[in-house]
């Protein structure tokens, strides 16, 4: 193994350093200085980022098993940066709740172990690799998930999380073995050529999306979503919400569009009953939530079933709308995570209703606030309008005129939900607001990049382009 | 001399002549079970025997010097006594898997022992991966203490499965990584080969210091694995009655027993095959005369020997060494063997890279 | 013979999941499930593959199983039955059981499984040097990948378990007087 090799592996290599840093650090320092771990860890992961952008580079390693190009670089760049946001959203959070009860690091590498898994998923040249990088992306998650275990919601979100990722993967597997039944062979790239099409197939490839359509949460695998998004820690569903999804997003695009051509009808017929399920069922529930915590749950499965109408087309403008749908709703949905997340902490409460009057007190949180669900619901100038034009694109060059009203419609039953906490925010009188919330640093930090994101990537054109250039080859 | 793979053969050809080959083959597979039960029994008797006498001796017992001739009497009456006791069985157990239990017990210590290479040609089960083998039939044995533990619906047998089942646990990796150790510098898992690669010596005098250390080591953990004194806190008397089999009485308690007597005799001869040179007789460097006598004495008996002499060594450490406190138990196995047995690996395997082996 | 044999050892697999999953009694289930994995380690050794065999036998029957038997025990309570299902419950999940049996049944007999070459002879070199062999057809990536993920959960496993004290009380420093 020569020094391109190592830099190839580039991504992996450094986070696994960073994670052996923590560890150590974690080993050594004595009890008070644990909390100086915060910034360590932020410092160490704002510079894996960084690097993390330079040099794209193509190739194969392990005999196939890794691969790497520019598109794969751009997906894991991107994980980065919303893994740093979610990171430095809970600076404040680890230093306060998890400091005293000295558990802070564990909080990093337990992130970082699951966005290694990934990187290796969205990597993996053969379905062993995949399998793998999904187990690893998830199993760190459910600890996570029950990581404030006293609290009785937080220890049942971590046990329906393992439960149903459990499941989840038994169903991969499965869909894996009978893949390898048909085919003999794990390699994607020999998978393509050696499927004819067959049922057996086909169950195959159903029971392998099961698993993957668990981490995108969509429609008849989302039952643990608001369950766990509710329970678990915010900056964990934020994760859960953007990092765990977009990560699946990724490995589903590359699999399907890359590698399984004599599919095609398949998952088209599969995923446009999905993305419709996905969308409408959501959409309905989410109207009901008042718990704004859930609510972002039921968005956050809305959202999944636009980011299948990327998926109707896979020509280059498909993936290139996937990705960039994906990096906007990145930034739109950590912001409004982050708001919540800060509400929370400092007053406990997160009901629509407590967020009466919040603008007269909180006029800054307000106005990100407004800003993000504006960029979810995909009002121009902002990010989030471009993301789903684009999506709604590629639906109408392919030519289903019908799944394009639908989610059309779908947006505007998304506008309304989005509006009642906008119109509860900035409209409604309290008697009592919420109290003036002073944020910290990293939190401020971590908004203010989520801002300039949804505004930049609104007015910045060149950034699709760059990414469509990226899709040309998979 | 003393090879029985002509015997073993001409059996099997005697069998294979006699009858249709799938009729040979079931006979055969018979003939290997009843063999290895009457063995199993056997032992048991032998080592309970021993057990009394070397017990007695170190703690002037007086009884079991006295009965019979050399005490032989004894061993008749435990015998005759767990066959005539009423096997009572408790109310609330739960009769399936308190029945079970002894069984899945009984079982791993006899798969285990069907591995053991007596003497040249004289193996039931020689297979590649003898070893590990060994290491994943004998960690079975653990669920068998579990379920008695809680199938007897006891709480003296639940604290006493829960122990044995940490214990177990714990130990299992200390006695995988000793061995392992060995196998770095046998090249092999398979037990017959790792006996011919000690034809020109013993691994625990070739083997340089490590081999020593992970003989120790072994010995140590393994006496834990098998819940025998000093480490016999699954049924420590003094504050859990009998521990896991408190609630067990005739030949269902003697099931337990055999199954502890055989397992101290596995473990024996598992440390006499990896370390000791298993049944190649004991040689001195270029002494060609001594040598030549040492080769006259069978095989068989050098194994014996051998093992008699580690079982010996294993009773030793249980009538004089007190018994251990569970937290001092899983300290000595996490902070003290594991650590050290890693290093020892480490070590070993350096060695290994280096040539230095024998 | 060998027919036989996996006969007798697939009607022990089915039977014995059938029962673990229909026991009501939780330590029950868990000794079938013992059993099944112990009768899909005799699988192994039937066609030879005898280091996977023990492997499965260290890993699942003996390691597996004991840590939940082990987590059932710390949950003692010898009379606990789960609660029989409704009826209604039961009609419709064995349905949908035998439907979804019926149609992979019709689908695994429809298709034709491509054969892979076994290896000549799966010995502990051969398996050795394909799991650490960095080059095409090893394994070194997936093996290496494992480990990580091995330490990822045992750190998740620790957190969680980790008792909750704030660090000033444990400090020494201020133990001492």
């Amino acid at each position: 193994m020569n020094w391109d090799d190592l830099l190839l592996m580039r991504h992996e290599l450094q986070l696994l350093a960073v994670i052996l840093i923590v560890t150590c650090a974690e080993i050594y320092l004595s009890g008070r200085d644990k909390s100086r771990i915060i910034p360590l860890s932020l410092a160490l992961f704002g510079i894996h980022m960084a690097a993390g952008w330079l040099w794209p580079v193509e190739g194969e390693l392990f005999g196939g098993m890794y691969r790497t190009n520019g598109l794969i670089h751009l997906m894991k760049s991107i994980l980065d940066v919303g893994v740093f946001i979610v990171i430095l959203q809970a600076g404040g959070w680890a230093r306060k709740q998890l400091a005293p009860e000295n558990r802070v690091s564990e909080f990093f590498l337990l992130i970082w172990s699951s966005l290694l898994g990934m990187y290796y998923m969205v990597s993996a040249g053969d379905l062993l690799m995949v399998f793998l990088g999904l187990e690893l992306s998830t199993l760190p998650v459910a600890a996570l998930a029950a990581y404030e275990v006293l609290k009785m919601r937080s220890a049942e979100a971590g046990i329906k999380f393992i439960l149903t990722a459990g499941l989840a993967s038994a169903v991969t597997l499965m869909g894996i073995s009978l893949l390898y039944g048909s085919t003999g062979t794990f390699v994607l790239a020999d998978l393509g050529k050696q499927m004819q099409g067959n049922s057996l197939e086909a169950l195959g490839f159903i029971f392998f999306f099961a698993g993957v359509a668990f981490k995108i949460s969509l429609v008849p695998f989302h039952f643990w979503t608001p369950d766990v998004y509710e329970g678990a820690p915010v900056s964990v569903a934020a994760y859960l919400s953007v990092i765990s999804k977009g990560a699946a997003v990724f490995i589903l695009m590359i699999l399907l569009m890359g590698f399984a051509p004599l599919l095609t009808d398949l998952w088209v017929n599969v995923l446009y009953l999905l993305a419709i399920l996905t969308m409408t069922i959501g959409n309905l529930f989410a109207l009901r939530q008042r718990n704004l915590k859930r609510l972002l749950a039921y968005s956050a499965v809305a959202q999944a079933g636009f980011i299948m109408l990327g998926f109707m087309s896979s020509q280059q403008d498909g993936k290139a709308s996937i990705i960039y749908f994906m990096l906007v709703y990145l930034f739109s949905n950590l912001a409004a995570f982050g708001v919540v997340q800060t509400i929370e902490m400092h007053t406990g409460k997160e009901d629509i209703g407590d967020y009466e009057g919040l603008y007269r007190t909180n006029p800054r949180l307000s106005l990100v606030m407004l800003l993000a669900l504006f960029s979810l619901a995909g009002i121009p100038p902002l990010a989030g309008f471009f993301g789903k034009f684009f999506l709604f694109m590629t639906v109408a060059s392919a030519g289903y005129y019908l799944l394009l009203t639908i989610a059309v419609i779908n947006t505007v039953i998304s506008l309304y939900y989005y509006l009642l906490i906008v119109r509860a925010m900035f409209l409604r009188k309290s008697d009592n607001p919420l109290p003036l919330v002073t944020s910290d640093g990293w939190m401020r930090a971590g908004l203010v990049i989520c801002v300039a994101g949804i505004v930049a990537l609104g007015v910045a054109s060149g950034v699709y382009d760059a990414i469509y250039a990226l899709c040309a080859h998979l | 001399m003393y090879d029985f793979t002509t015997l073993v053969q001409s059996i099997g050809n005697f069998l294979h002549g006699q009858f249709s080959p799938g009729v040979a083959t079931a006979l055969e597979w018979t003939l290997v079970i009843l063999v290895y039960l009457a063995l199993y029994a056997i032992l048991g008797l032998v080592l309970v025997y021993v057990e009394r006498r070397v017990c007695a001796f170190f703690q002037l017992r007086l009884g079991p010097n006295r009965v019979g001739w050399a005490g032989t009497a004894q061993t008749v009456a435990d015998a005759l006594k767990l066959l005539l006791k009423e096997p009572v069985t408790v109310n609330k157990a739960d009769k399936l898997l308190y029945n079970l239990a002894p069984f899945i017990i009984t079982l791993a210590a006899l798969t285990v022992i069907s591995l053991v290479p007596f003497a040249k040609g004289l193996q039931a089960f020689d297979i590649n991966i003898g070893l590990l083998f060994i290491v994943a039939v004998s960690s079975l044995g653990v669920v068998g203490i579990l379920l008695a533990g809680w199938s007897s619906n006891n709480k003296y047998a639940l604290i006493g499965a829960m122990r044995s089942g940490a214990q177990i646990v714990s130990y299992e990796l200390s006695v995988g990584l000793s061995l392992l150790t060995m196998v770095l510098l046998t090249g092999t898992l398979q037990l017959s080969t790792i006996i011919e690669t000690q034809a020109n010596g013993w691994w625990i005098f070739k083997g340089h210091v490590p081999a020593i250390i992970a003989f120790f080591l072994y010995l140590t953990a393994s006496i834990a694995e098998i819940n025998r004194g000093p480490f016999d806190l699954p049924e420590a008397e003094s504050e859990l009655t009998a521990g896991f089999h408190t609630e067990y009485s005739g030949l269902k308690f003697a099931f337990f027993f055999l199954a502890e007597f055989v397992n101290m005799f596995t473990v024996a001869a598992i440390a006499t095959t990896v370390f000791l040179g298993g049944w190649m007789p004991f040689h001195l460097g270029d002494w060609a005369g001594f040598n030549a006598v040492m080769d006259f004495v069978p095989p068989i008996l050098w194994f014996f020997l051998k093992v008699s002499a580690v079982i010996f060594l294993m009773m030793w450490f249980k009538w004089t060494f007190p018994r251990l406190r569970i937290d001092q138990l899983l300290k000595l196995e996490w902070k003290y063997l594991m650590p050290l047995n890693l290093m020892n690996l480490v070590f070993t395997a350096i060695l290994v890279y280096l040539g230095w082996h024998g | 013979m060998e027919k036989i044999i996996f006969y007798i050892l697939s009607a022990v697999i089915l039977s014995l999941s059938l029962m673990s999953v229909l026991s009501r009694k939780l330590l029950r289930s868990a000794v079938y499930l013992f059993g099944v994995l112990t009768a899909i380690a005799g699988f192994y050794f039937l066609i030879g593959y005898h280091f996977l065999g023990a492997v499965q036998l260290t890993v699942y029957a003996g390691g597996i199983v004991v840590l939940i038997i082990f987590s059932i025990l710390l949950t003692h309570d010898i009379d606990h039955q789960m609660p029989t299902p409704d009826w209604s419950r039961v009609a419709v999940a064995g349905a949908l059981c035998v439907a979804g049996a019926v149609m992979f049944v019709q689908l695994l007999q429809g298709s034709l499984f491509s054969r892979v070459e076994a290896p000549e002879q799966s010995d502990l070199n051969t398996v050795g040097n394909t799991l650490l062999n960095p080059g095409g057809g090893g394994y070194l990536l997936p093996f290496e990948v494992v480990s990580i993920l091995l330490l990822a959960v045992m750190i998740g496993a620790i957190v969680i378990a980790k008792q909750r004290h704030s660090v000033d009380d444990s400090s020494p420093e201020k133990q001492a007087p």
